[in-house]
């Protein structure tokens, strides 16, 4: 009885969070297929019921491109991202490189509000030809997810590993194979969590890819943000949109399935 | 490494650098009247050549975006729209280029324009920096059909003692709005989010009672009977008669309410005029009409004024193709045609032109409401005052503040930056 | 933990040996690190730099120059003003508030999202979509649900008997509301950092534990929890950071407002910046934050180390 009790509570509880989650969303998927009239009627009615919304977020807006240029500038800055801040928190971890001075210094910069740097980051790459290009963007990203990726990871090559490492260089092995071979397949539930976090932070990122990006490279928080208009919110379209934008998680589904899975701890290692 | 920012760099100058032919780079927002000037835009590139690229972003995030671009020796835009709100800031800063040269090189018409619209978003201090592209003055939107409903009539007469009919006086009208407050139908709905939803629709008040923000030398004169009254009426048309939560509502909120048919009347850009008639939003069409926001007496209107204006930035890589542009959207041909999808005019001759009055009736009650119109105080800080209203119209609606009080508040900040744009002496 | 393994492994050397493969070590440390610490070099120490140094100048967007030095008058006319004391504290308040309630429902949902196998994934890209939202959209969003008299959410409460709640219109009411918002944005955030670490946390101390017959608490206590601390105190001081910076949902919901309910700092200084034109200020006002984060983090830093 309490073995079937602790099998079934998390699902309870994780059944609630969810739930909590999805009604906004749901609720958001019926808007996305009606009208404003409709979305704001209370009591809730079925009203103008279609696909008008979806029609317009591809006619009327360019969302193809928003939405490319999104994937493309977050993509990027991941890829690059991930990588060398995983080598750098190695290094943290492992060598102290820099003491705790240059941890914290690479941190500072993201404590300071971002609007304060903006402007010097205008600057510096308008003087370096940057502007409104996706690489610009993928390196202004850089500057933020390398310091927050780089201390996430530091706390996943702390631990047991160091020992495991030890063991291999006993055993022959050189500095960066024990790295490469040893501490990032350890890792590797922080670096996937990281790199989902990663991607994440420079899909969302509002100011720099408002201020540094042009007509060519808008990106979709930036365009979105636009149904907001003087003459009120083009809530349905909104909608709308954010479902599309939603939809391919569920295409990573088969991935997070294969990689969720426990196995990935030291003790598969051994 | 190296390869990639050599790559990386000869990506971005082919990016941004010029292109073959000329493309006219703007930075618009959002709204009605840019779409319309959108569909018309083939018709310059064939007369001209010139391409014409709107980029559009939120009216919030514009100031944001096209800061760091003025400020710039050399930036992506052509021609830019600027708000009221930041002609004082823009002038001031030296980031617009004067236009009275070419205005006169080419024997341009300004006197075409609505005065008051030339005053906001026209000439500064005897210069011309911009063209009125679109007026947003405030009006007031009413439900005609409650107005003209029988019983109506007659309880209103009963309870008031004079004829319950369009306002022609504000106290006229806030008697309507404690009537109309019944049957799960509130009197008026606000915006009293700050800081701008608030300012602007509380200057109307200001206005309305006879009020203004400072006299001839830019002394504030808001701690008034007028101001006081003004605070007083605002916080009882929140909290008494209309819905609740109001004290947040910007105009999207609001204007639903006033959609759904839940209230009688609304103080807001007269844009909304054309929404509330449209059918994927509103449950009222053919019900709202739109009138000036009536002053003290009849005649005398309290509505206050905005618009946006074109102009040139000095940052502009191509001055000429974008006068070139000005020219082309500000003609009377293109504006009229601009009026007939429903934009809204600032030149005289289009709110005077038969085909844009027998499509849009209601022309005539909005060119009346721009030339009674108040303007705003238009100065280097216009924002922060704004920012100031905002904070202390809100705190006195919340309860928090005495209406004398916040008004005193906001009338030693404004001395405070009066003096430092050099207004007040 | 590091060091004793080093240790144990240098001690085995001979003495000259040793600082041999010490230096060794360290430059391997340094060739790792420096194509991000060159990055950051090139990208952010001029912003850095510029913000401190306009911080002590007295520099206006109407007149962006650095002619007048004004030494610390930004920093005292800064927390001279009592608006911006008050949007430090309120900030401090909200940040607590949003920190410790998603930390606590995020470490439940990440243990849970641990224990199961069955239909992992799909909760786990259930929780992710709300991450995939911008501030923005989730504020605009949440204006619809949130409307007073047109929304659902106030519409459903009023099925079961509860009368209207002025969400966003109530000083009482408001800072709550964005509170609430914030976390069904985020929460998931610490979900998907603490359910790593719990992934990648060793087997056998459970498995030595169950043969001694300890129950699941106890082991959750004496395992589980100082195994994760330094996974903790990064999600913790991340998430602070990012909280501290919040000023998009507040923007969008509230404007600061009513009266001055939910004026945060960051948007307090995004108004002295771009609204007021004064950058110095501004400047100054991020540097003051800048301190009091960094103060935090070293604490925060310094206080785990202690625990482990």
């Amino acid at each position: 009885m309490k073995r079937i009790a602790a099998r079934v509570l998390p699902h309870i509880i994780l059944c609630a969070f969810s739930l909590l989650i999805l009604m906004p969303l749901l609720w958001i998927l019926r808007v996305s297929f009606t009208d404003r009239l409709t979305a704001y009627k209370i009591p809730p009615e079925i009203g103008t019921v279609g696909l008008m919304n979806y029609v317009e977020i591809f006619a009327r807006y360019p969302f193809t491109g928003w939405f490319l240029n999104s994937l493309i500038i977050a993509l990027g800055a991941t890829a690059i991202a991930l990588p060398l801040a995983t080598a750098l928190a190695y290094a943290f971890a492992r060598f102290n490189t820099g003491g705790t001075f240059l941890r914290l210094g690479v941190l500072a910069s993201q404590m300071l509000p971002p609007i304060i740097l903006v402007l010097p980051l205008f600057g510096m790459f308008l003087f370096a030809g940057l502007m409104q290009s996706h690489v610009g963007l993928i390196i202004a990203h850089l500057t933020i997810s390398l310091p927050f990726l780089s201390w996430m990871l530091v706390s996943f090559f702390e631990g047991d590993v160091a020992r495991l490492e030890e063991a291999a260089r006993v055993d022959g092995a050189t500095r960066w194979q024990a790295f490469r071979y040893i501490a990032v397949p350890v890792a590797a539930p922080g670096i996937l969590a990281a790199g989902l976090l990663g991607f994440i932070l420079s899909w969302n990122e509002f100011l720099f890819a408002l201020v540094l990006s042009g007509p060519s490279s808008q990106t979709l928080p930036v365009g979105l943000a636009a149904l907001e208009t003087h003459a009120g919110v083009e809530i349905a379209p909104l909608a709308a949109a954010t479902v599309v934008s939603l939809v391919p998680v569920f295409a990573l589904l088969p991935f997070l399935r294969k990689h969720l899975i426990k196995g990935l701890s030291l003790g598969a290692l051994k | 490494m190296l390869k990639k920012w050599l790559l990386a760099a000869a990506l971005a100058t082919g990016l941004s650098g010029p292109a073959f032919a000329e493309t006219v780079n703007i930075l618009m927002e959002g709204v009605p009247d840019t779409e319309y000037v959108k569909t018309l835009l083939p018709e310059f590139t064939k007369e001209t050549g010139i391409e014409v690229n709107l980029e559009v972003v939120n009216y919030a995030e514009m100031h944001t975006k096209l800061v760091p671009q003025l400020v710039a020796p050399k930036g992506s835009y052509s021609a830019i729209v600027v708000d009221f709100y930041w002609v004082g800031e823009f002038t001031k800063a030296g980031w617009l280029q004067p236009l009275d040269e070419r205005i006169k090189a080419d024997n341009f018409d300004t006197s075409v324009y609505v005065p008051k619209l030339m005053d906001l978003v026209g000439r500064v201090d005897g210069t011309t920096y911009m063209l009125p592209f679109y007026n947003y003055a405030m009006g007031l939107l009413y439900r005609k059909d409650l107005l003209a409903d029988e019983k109506n009539k007659t309880d209103f007469k009963a309870k008031y003692g004079f004829d319950l009919d369009v306002p022609k006086t504000w106290d006229e009208y806030l008697k309507q709005v404690e009537f109309f407050t019944k049957d799960g139908i509130n009197g008026v709905v606000n915006q009293g989010l700050r800081p701008d939803p608030i300012a602007m629709e509380w200057s109307n008040y200001l206005f309305a009672n006879g009020g203004e923000y400072h006299d001839a030398n830019w002394k504030a004169t808001l701690n008034t009977e007028a101001g006081v009254k003004a605070v007083e009426q605002y916080a009882t048309n929140v909290n008494k008669y209309g819905p609740i939560g109001s004290a947040s509502f910007s105009f999207d909120e609001a204007f639903n309410v006033m959609a759904q048919g839940k209230a009688y009347s609304y103080i807001t850009y007269n844009f909304f005029r054309a929404g509330i008639d449209d059918a994927s939003k509103s449950a009222v069409v053919g019900k709202v009409e739109i009138m000036p926001v009536p002053g003290t007496e009849a005649g005398k209107g309290g509505s206050l004024n905005g618009a946006w204006g074109w102009a040139i930035p000095k940052s502009s890589p191509n001055a000429d193709a974008a006068w070139k542009f000005l020219k082309w959207v500000e003609s009377p041909a293109i504006a009229k045609k601009r009026a007939l999808q429903g934009g809204s005019p600032t030149r005289t001759d289009v709110f005077d032109d038969a085909e844009v009055n027998a499509k849009y009736p209601y022309a005539k009650a909005l060119k009346e409401m721009l030339l009674t119109s108040h303007n705003f105080p238009v100065f280097t800080y216009t924002p922060q005052l704004v920012e100031v209203l905002g904070r202390e119209l809100s705190l006195a609606v919340a309860g928090e503040k005495k209406p004398a009080e916040a008004l005193a508040a906001i009338e030693t900040e404004m001395t405070e930056l009066a003096k430092k744009d050099g207004k007040l002496k | 933990m590091t060091l004793a393994a080093d240790d144990r492994r240098l001690n085995d050397l001979p003495r000259a040996e040793q600082t041999a493969v010490e230096r060794r070590d360290r430059m391997f440390g340094w060739l790792i690190a420096s194509p991000s610490l060159g990055l950051l070099f090139l990208v952010i120490l001029f912003p850095v730099f510029w913000a401190l140094y306009t911080s002590v100048h007295d520099y206006t967007l109407i007149a962006p120059n650095f002619d007048t030095f004004n030494g610390i008058d930004n920093y005292t006319k800064a927390l001279g003003d009592p608006e911006f004391r008050h949007t430090l504290w309120l900030t401090a308040f909200f940040v607590a508030a949003v920190v410790l309630l998603e930390f606590a429902l995020g470490f439940l949902v990440a243990l849970m999202l641990n224990s199961v196998e069955r239909f992992k994934a799909i909760y786990y890209a259930i929780l992710l979509c709300p991450l995939l939202m911008n501030p923005v959209i989730v504020g605009l969003i949440w204006r619809m649900f949130l409307h007073p008299s047109l929304g659902i959410v106030n519409y459903l409460l009023s099925l079961v008997g509860i009368d209207p709640v002025n969400w966003l219109g109530s000083t009482k009411v408001a800072l709550w509301t964005i509170v609430m918002v914030d976390i069904w944005h985020q929460v998931s955030f610490m979900i998907v950092l603490l359910l790593a670490g719990l992934s990648a946390l060793p087997r056998e101390p459970y498995e030595a534990a169950r043969v001694d017959g300890a129950s699941a608490l106890r082991s959750f206590w004496h395992i589980t929890v100082p195994l994760m601390l330094p996974v903790i105190a990064v999600t913790l001081l991340i998430r602070l950071i990012f909280a501290v910076k919040t000023y998009d949902l507040v923007y969008i919901m509230t404007r600061g407002g009513p009266g001055v309910a939910t004026d945060l700092v960051s948007y307090f200084i995004y108004r002295t910046a771009f609204v007021g034109l004064n950058i110095g200020e501004a400047s100054a006002m991020s540097a003051i934050l800048l301190a009091v984060i960094m103060g935090l983090t070293v604490w925060l830093h310094r206080y785990m180390r202690s625990l482990t």
